[in-house]
């Protein structure tokens, strides 16, 4: 709808008003659903990881230190790998979805969600994990107690992985295939592959507001990020 | 007797920290654990709470060895005792929401949802009443809607005690509490130990400030070289210690 009125306000653009709100609305759903199971999966490690002593903890740390840098690309070559019909997950029929984007996302966003996440649960002073046990907290309790003191650090974490969920190109363009439908409204074309696309044929006008979309909304997480970083509390 | 520890052994970090410590606490008496830094005050006061398990020896809660209980009991004797330790460990909310946790955690969880709905609406909860009667008996009423980590160092530990207070355990553990106050907080703290003791709880209170202990102990026993080599009424012991090294600690002598 925003960008219907963004639109109109440019009466005009030589495109369509309805082709460019579908793909925002593509790159919006697969963005946040992708952020939204990675969140509900990274915060349960980010804390087992953070205040659990087991074999292996280091390698863990070191992968998901590593998987915040892996190269997009990698990543849809292997969800599209794991996709395809000869693939584990072939039986699924998911290749050239929204849902395989979204798995693509949700691997890429994951390892941003837990380390950031990781960071900011272990800067929580052991004290005040002792004095929710102490009160007669549960486990459940004193991790409720730790979230909600890195509440902050953890809604960093969230926004840094839809950013960078909603801005990589390499693994949607592979997983999703940048498809329309015959109406020319988006089926699994995003803002960063229709960018891609648009450019590639000549029409710059609309790969440029496309461009200031993505970059509106960028923008707007990393403002929201920073706002976040400044309310957040450090050890004392 | 209420809670007590019968021939204690325990390491921490490699080190033997108690070799054979017994004492135990009553209802409504204090008991002060006073000896040098580093002597394991707060390890015992740990293992009083039921942070961890002894190495060897028995930790009793109403005449019951609490480590061969299951996870379920033991909750439920942990959720009698209260501890406030050397830093008041506020949690990042309100003065009140920090008095109301003990109670709180002990709600069944569809009325801590509804507490947590009605906070968000500032409706009063079930919990608010006695979490401010606590916050009276430090006298930080009227400071309830105020940011706990925003409090002075002192009104901070008065809040921790209120936190510990607010849910009438039967013990409550003192690490130190008035090490950082100044003397006018210490007072306060030290009139709501005394309040709380009249209410029937069972206080144990490690400190090294001897004034202390002589002012709000009814018994003291002194921990040194990894055991409790003494202990008794506080007057006696501060008047007639039985053992020599006691009476060189008292004294400012003991080298250690």
């Amino acid at each position: 709808m925003i960008t219907e009125v963004l639109a109109a306000l440019f009466v005009e653009l030589p495109f369509e008003t309805n082709y460019i709100a579908s793909i925002v609305r593509v790159s919006l759903y697969v963005s946040l659903v992708a952020v939204v199971l990675s969140t509900l999966f990274s915060l349960p490690v980010a804390m087992v990881v953070g205040f659990s002593q087991f074999p292996g903890k280091s390698l863990v740390t070191a992968i998901i230190n590593t998987g915040m840098g892996f190269p997009s690309v990698v990543v849809g070559l292997v969800v599209l790998f794991g996709l395809s019909s000869g693939g584990p997950l072939g039986f699924l029929d998911l290749v050239f979805t929204p849902e395989a984007m979204i798995i693509s996302q949700f691997v890429l966003a994951t390892p941003v969600i837990t380390g950031v996440s990781l960071a900011a649960v272990t800067s929580v002073e052991e004290n005040v994990r002792d004095a929710a046990y102490v009160m007669g907290g549960t486990r459940l309790d004193v991790a409720l107690v730790v979230i909600k003191e890195a509440r902050f650090g953890i809604a960093t974490a969230i926004l840094a992985g839809f950013g960078r969920a909603i801005s990589e190109v390499g693994s949607v363009l592979i997983v999703g295939g940048n498809i329309a439908y015959a109406d020319g409204t988006s089926y699994t074309r995003n803002l960063t592959t229709a960018i891609q696309l648009e450019a590639r044929q000549g029409r710059f006008e609309t790969a440029m507001f496309l461009g200031a979309i993505l970059v509106g909304i960028v923008l707007l997480v990393n403002g929201l990020v920073t706002r976040m970083g400044g309310g957040g509390r450090a050890k004392r | 007797m209420i809670l007590s520890t019968e021939n204690v052994h325990h390491a921490y970090d490699g080190t033997q920290v108690f070799e054979g410590v017994s004492l135990s606490v009553d209802r409504g008496e204090t008991l002060a654990i006073i000896g040098p830094s580093g002597a394991g005050k707060s390890t015992l006061l740990r293992l009083l709470a039921l942070f961890e398990q002894p190495n060897e020896g028995r930790i009793s809660y109403e005449d019951t060895d609490v480590w061969t209980l299951s996870d379920g009991k033991r909750l439920k004797i942990r959720r009698n005792v209260g501890m406030v330790f050397q830093e008041a460990s506020l949690f990042d909310a309100s003065t009140l929401r920090n008095a109301e946790y003990g109670l709180r955690v002990r709600q069944p969880w569809p009325k801590r949802v509804k507490n947590e709905i009605g906070d968000l609406v500032g409706k009063q909860n079930g919990t608010t009443e006695a979490a401010l009667e606590a916050l009276e008996v430090v006298g930080l009423d009227g400071k309830e809607a105020q940011d706990a980590r925003s409090l002075s160092g002192g009104e901070a530990q008065r809040v921790a005690f209120a936190r510990a207070l607010a849910y009438d355990p039967d013990i409550l553990l003192l690490d130190e509490p008035s090490s950082d106050l100044d003397p006018r907080n210490t007072a306060v703290l030290e009139a709501a130990i005394s309040e709380a003791r009249s209410r029937g709880i069972g206080i144990v209170i490690a400190t090294h400030d001897m004034h202390q202990a002589k002012r709000i102990a009814d018994r003291v026993g002194v921990l040194l070289g990894s055991e409790i080599i003494e202990i008794g009424s506080t007057k006696r012991v501060f008047e007639n210690p039985h053992d020599e090294r006691t009476r060189k600690f008292i004294d400012g002598e003991l080298i250690y």
